[in-house]
């Protein structure tokens, strides 16, 4: 059976698409900082911010064959203008978002290296290509964090392993529980599609970026909305 | 017992050799492995890695971590050539 592996998979599109995952057949590997509650799929504790953590969650899985993909849904967030933002946070949100993203493609390309090909999808946003007011240490963890799979999709490539970010707008999960409701609803009115998305939205292109249709798609991000 | 640098020099030769579809005999300890004159691509190398960190595991009951800032330098690396290889992982035995 094929394995994926989802970090964040304790709530929010991580949780979404963990359970997604493990309905559709596969053999899921969800990590979460903590434990995680109620799952229906395998749970393992790691803070993908620290990579002994995740060689001591993931090493038995680092020449496993049957790994196809990992889907990097670990992610914090934190609105506030810059000047205002402590140093500890901007620490904490490059750190988990932008090393957090690397640090797990780091620990399972060798396994999808092993294979012969796999799927590896990171999350972004839209406020990206927005560049919305009071996200900009957000927006520069996850602009990393797209530059960084584009590139890291090259390296990939002769091994048939694609890397693709999905940027989805806001969509309803625990993530936006702080932000104002009238925030949410003027980002969407920039979205080309100007609807507020639904975790079954990101899934939609998860599960495209999974299937065999998307052999031929690396190195992209995929603005879910429209940007 | 400690393994000998002449088997694991033997190991990375077989395995640089059955990588890159050549003879044993057609490749010594001066072997290059990075930069130029290499012999073997990056998708080579990264399985010759994947290898020997099992390798090293298994026979040398060691850890060998291949993430190093000098891992693709052609003068410092561990990596440089077959030979340089060998002695890295022949001295990450524990004493």
């Amino acid at each position: 059976m094929d394995t994926v592996i989802v970090t964040g998979a304790s709530r929010g599109l991580g949780r979404y698409c963990a359970e997604r995952l493990h309905e559709t057949g596969y053999r899921v590997v969800g990590l979460g900082r903590s434990a995680v509650a109620d799952a229906p799929f395998e749970t393992r504790e790691a803070d993908v911010a620290d990579p002994a953590s995740l060689a001591r969650a993931l090493g038995d899985l680092r020449r496993d064959k049957n790994v196809f993909a990992l889907v990097n849904a670990a992610g914090i967030a934190s609105m506030n203008l810059v000047v205002t933002t402590p140093p500890e946070t901007v620490r904490r949100i490059i750190e988990t978002n932008l090393l957090g993203t690397i640090y797990c493609c780091q620990q399972v390309a060798p396994s999808l290296i092993m294979r012969g090909g796999g799927r590896i999808i990171n999350f972004s946003t839209l406020g990206v290509p927005l560049a919305i007011k009071g996200e900009a240490i957000y927006v520069a963890s996850k602009a990393g964090v797209e530059g960084f799979s584009r590139t890291f999709a090259r390296e990939m490539a002769p091994y048939g392993v694609t890397v693709n970010t999905v940027a989805p707008g806001p969509i309803d999960t625990d993530l936006l529980d702080k932000v104002p409701k009238e925030n949410v609803a003027a980002v969407v009115r920039q979205q080309i599609i100007p609807r507020q998305g639904e975790p079954a939205d990101v899934w939609n292109v998860v599960s495209l970026l999974l299937s065999p249709a998307s052999s031929m798609i690396s190195g992209e991000t995929l603005h879910v909305g429209g940007a | 017992m400690s393994v000998s640098y002449d088997e694991v020099e033997k190991y990375v030769r077989e395995e640089v050799a059955s990588l890159t579809n050549r003879d044993a005999t057609a490749v010594g300890p001066e072997t290059v492995l990075v930069g130029t004159n290499r012999i073997v691509d990056s998708a080579d190398l990264v399985m010759l890695l994947l290898s020997a960190e099992e390798y090293t595991r298994e026979k040398l009951g060691a850890v060998f971590d291949w993430t190093s800032d000098s891992a693709m330098s052609e003068a410092r690396s561990v990596l440089r050539s077959v030979g340089s290889l060998a002695r890295h992982l022949t001295d990450l035995q524990p004493a």
